[in-house]
């Protein structure tokens, strides 16, 4: 427990000291305030209701790409480094080791994430707690907002996850980076499966696409304002798995 | 404090240890010699709780190094042959999160004792990336000491460092030596003899020779070797021959401007050898046994 805590934080400075985690929150930052203020215009322009989970949902998609360059490193460059030799012979426990690193990432997302916040409370300044005759026509739930945060924090958790077994896996960062970019992109799109003709995949497999896409258990739920425990338990459940195998993956560095 | 018994470690197909046994008391400096890829990583890996061994028995302080692995690891301190520290992090800082690990709780005050025992407190505050190989090293010596652990393990602690650093840091292992048990590696066999109270010679995986560095002197030296320096003029065949006749000389050769005469069974040949050239009509510049050195037993031991 107590180098689980050891680990986050000398892990969670990194990221304050380290280039890659200042692009990533630059670059998504100005992909989402570009995307935001587009749809805000749009929106304003043709009298439509305001929807505060635009920005949460291009999150959650940048996270695809962006989620895996803030976990490539965590294994990676301390394997190829070689300071993964001297973490390895402290008296700690693998699981401590990788359970310290996710926490670390994972904390570094809930700081990208809680930037967007900048864009909720443009919005509700602009509607709930705006001045009076402002060209939106409604107001937006601010309940509904709450559940879409806690549904993106749980995916990230999980992406992050991800992009950490894979990190584990290869002592290459680049190629970290880009495996679970691809896994992290074939789990999202497994929500759009349905959109293939049942000629070429038959509904057994689109449904079983659907269950495991990362996209559709916050899609459906989270971003409509609901708290669904079946998807809190699928995020969680993909946690603890590639946890697990990080773990392994770990400890198979002894037996090489 | 460290029993190995029968250790094997394989790679595949290569056998990087093949059944070694050696121990080391309380408070000994043990070296461990050998050309490179003999197993001296290898063995330290093991002991040290990175990787677990094929066969055999290893034990640290009493502990398991396989079932009681994290018992063992908190009771050695070590310095891996490439030093590699986080070129992010201060020095201070490094040795203060390794404290942590450690489970220590004055860490400041620890981090500071140490550094300032390895001659590295006056860059307490600077980035690791900074420092050069000799100071990395050093940081890496204090991280190992932190925890103050009664085995200190030591890869190679002295490559790449410049001759005073390197003089500097086998007196800081001398010092530690008395409060600790250290074992070492390194391939310089001047530092083991100087340092070392013990001395493993292992090589391709196999201990080849053990024992204290005069022991294992007596051990080579079998038959005394002479070396004699002439003055005057001869013929060296002439010369060989006769000092070949010479009662109890078992063989003689030209060597370094001079010659070496190998007396049979530790015969005490260097009287009649002195007087056998005298009568010669030559005069005896040097006359004197050859000391053997670490180096020789080495390459007696490490030979195929």
């Amino acid at each position: 427990m107590r180098n689980i805590w050891t680990i986050f934080k000398r892990e969670i400075r990194q990221y304050f000291v380290s280039p890659i985690a200042y692009l990533v929150a630059f670059a998504v930052l100005l992909l989402l305030g570009l995307s935001f203020n587009t749809d805000l215009d749009y929106r304003v322009a043709n009298q439509l209701r305001p929807d505060a989970t635009l920005v949460l949902s291009n999150f959650a998609f940048l996270m695809v790409f962006f989620a895996p360059l803030l976990t490539m490193r965590l294994f990676a460059e301390e394997a190829r480094e070689g300071t993964l030799e001297l973490l390895m012979t402290m008296p700690t426990r693998d699981v401590d080791l990788v359970i310290g690193k996710f926490l670390g990432a994972w904390v570094y997302y809930c700081v990208l994430l809680a930037l967007t916040l900048v864009f909720e409370g443009a919005l509700l300044s602009i509607t709930n707690f705006g001045p009076e005759g402002f060209p939106l026509r409604s107001r937006v739930d601010i309940g509904q907002i709450i559940a879409a945060y806690i549904g993106i924090f749980l995916y990230g958790g999980a992406t992050i996850a991800i992009g950490l077994m894979f990190s584990a896996m290869t002592e290459n960062q680049i190629v970290a980076a880009f495996l679970s970019m691809a896994v992290l992109l074939m789990l999202w799109v497994g929500d759009i499966a349905g959109l293939v003709p049942a000629s070429i995949l038959s509904t057994e497999v689109v449904e079983a696409l659907r269950v495991i896409s990362l996209q559709s258990h916050y899609s459906s739920s989270f971003l409509r304002g609901l708290i669904v425990l079946e998807d809190m338990y699928f995020y969680i459940a993909i946690m603890v798995v590639s946890l697990f195998v990080t773990t392994r993956l770990v400890e198979s560095r002894r037996w090489r | 404090m460290i029993e190995v018994q029968g250790l094997v470690k394989r790679f595949g197909d290569f056998t990087a240890l093949n059944h070694i046994s050696f121990k080391a008391e309380e408070g000994e400096i043990l070296g461990f010699l050998g050309p490179n890829g003999a197993g001296k990583t290898t063995t330290m890996r093991i002991l040290t709780g990175y990787m677990p061994p094929t066969d055999g028995q290893a034990r640290v302080a009493g502990f398991d190094v396989f079932e009681q692995s994290l018992q063992v690891r908190q009771r050695i301190g070590y310095l891996p042959e490439l030093v590699r520290l986080y070129p992010d992090m201060t020095v201070r800082g490094y040795v203060e999160f390794v404290a942590e690990m450690r489970g220590l709780k004055n860490r400041r005050q620890r981090a500071e004792e140490v550094l300032e025992m390895v001659g590295m407190a006056h860059r307490a505050k600077s980035l690791i990336r900074t420092l050069s190989k000799g100071m990395r090293q050093r940081v890496g010596l204090a991280q190992a000491l932190v925890h103050n652990p009664p085995v200190l393990i030591l890869d190679e602690p002295t490559i790449g460092l410049d001759p005073q650093q390197v003089a500097e840091l086998r007196t800081i292992i001398q010092q530690l030596g008395r409060q600790h048990t250290i074992m070492f590696s390194t391939h310089v066999l001047t530092e083991a003899e100087q340092v070392c109270d013990r001395v493993v010679i292992i090589n391709r995986g196999n201990i080849v020779a053990e024992g204290r560095p005069d022991e294992l002197r007596e051990k080579v030296q079998d038959n005394t070797r002479v070396f004699v320096r002439i003055q005057g003029r001869f013929d060296e065949k002439k010369l060989l021959n006769m000092l070949n006749t010479l009662n109890g000389v078992e063989k003689s050769e030209a060597f370094q401007g001079g010659f070496v005469v190998t007396a049979k069974n530790n015969v005490e040949i260097r009287p009649s050898l002195a007087k056998a050239i005298l009568e010669q009509g030559l005069n005896l510049l040097e006359l004197r046994p050859l000391a053997i050195t670490l180096e020789d037993i080495f390459l007696e031991y490490t030979r195929q």
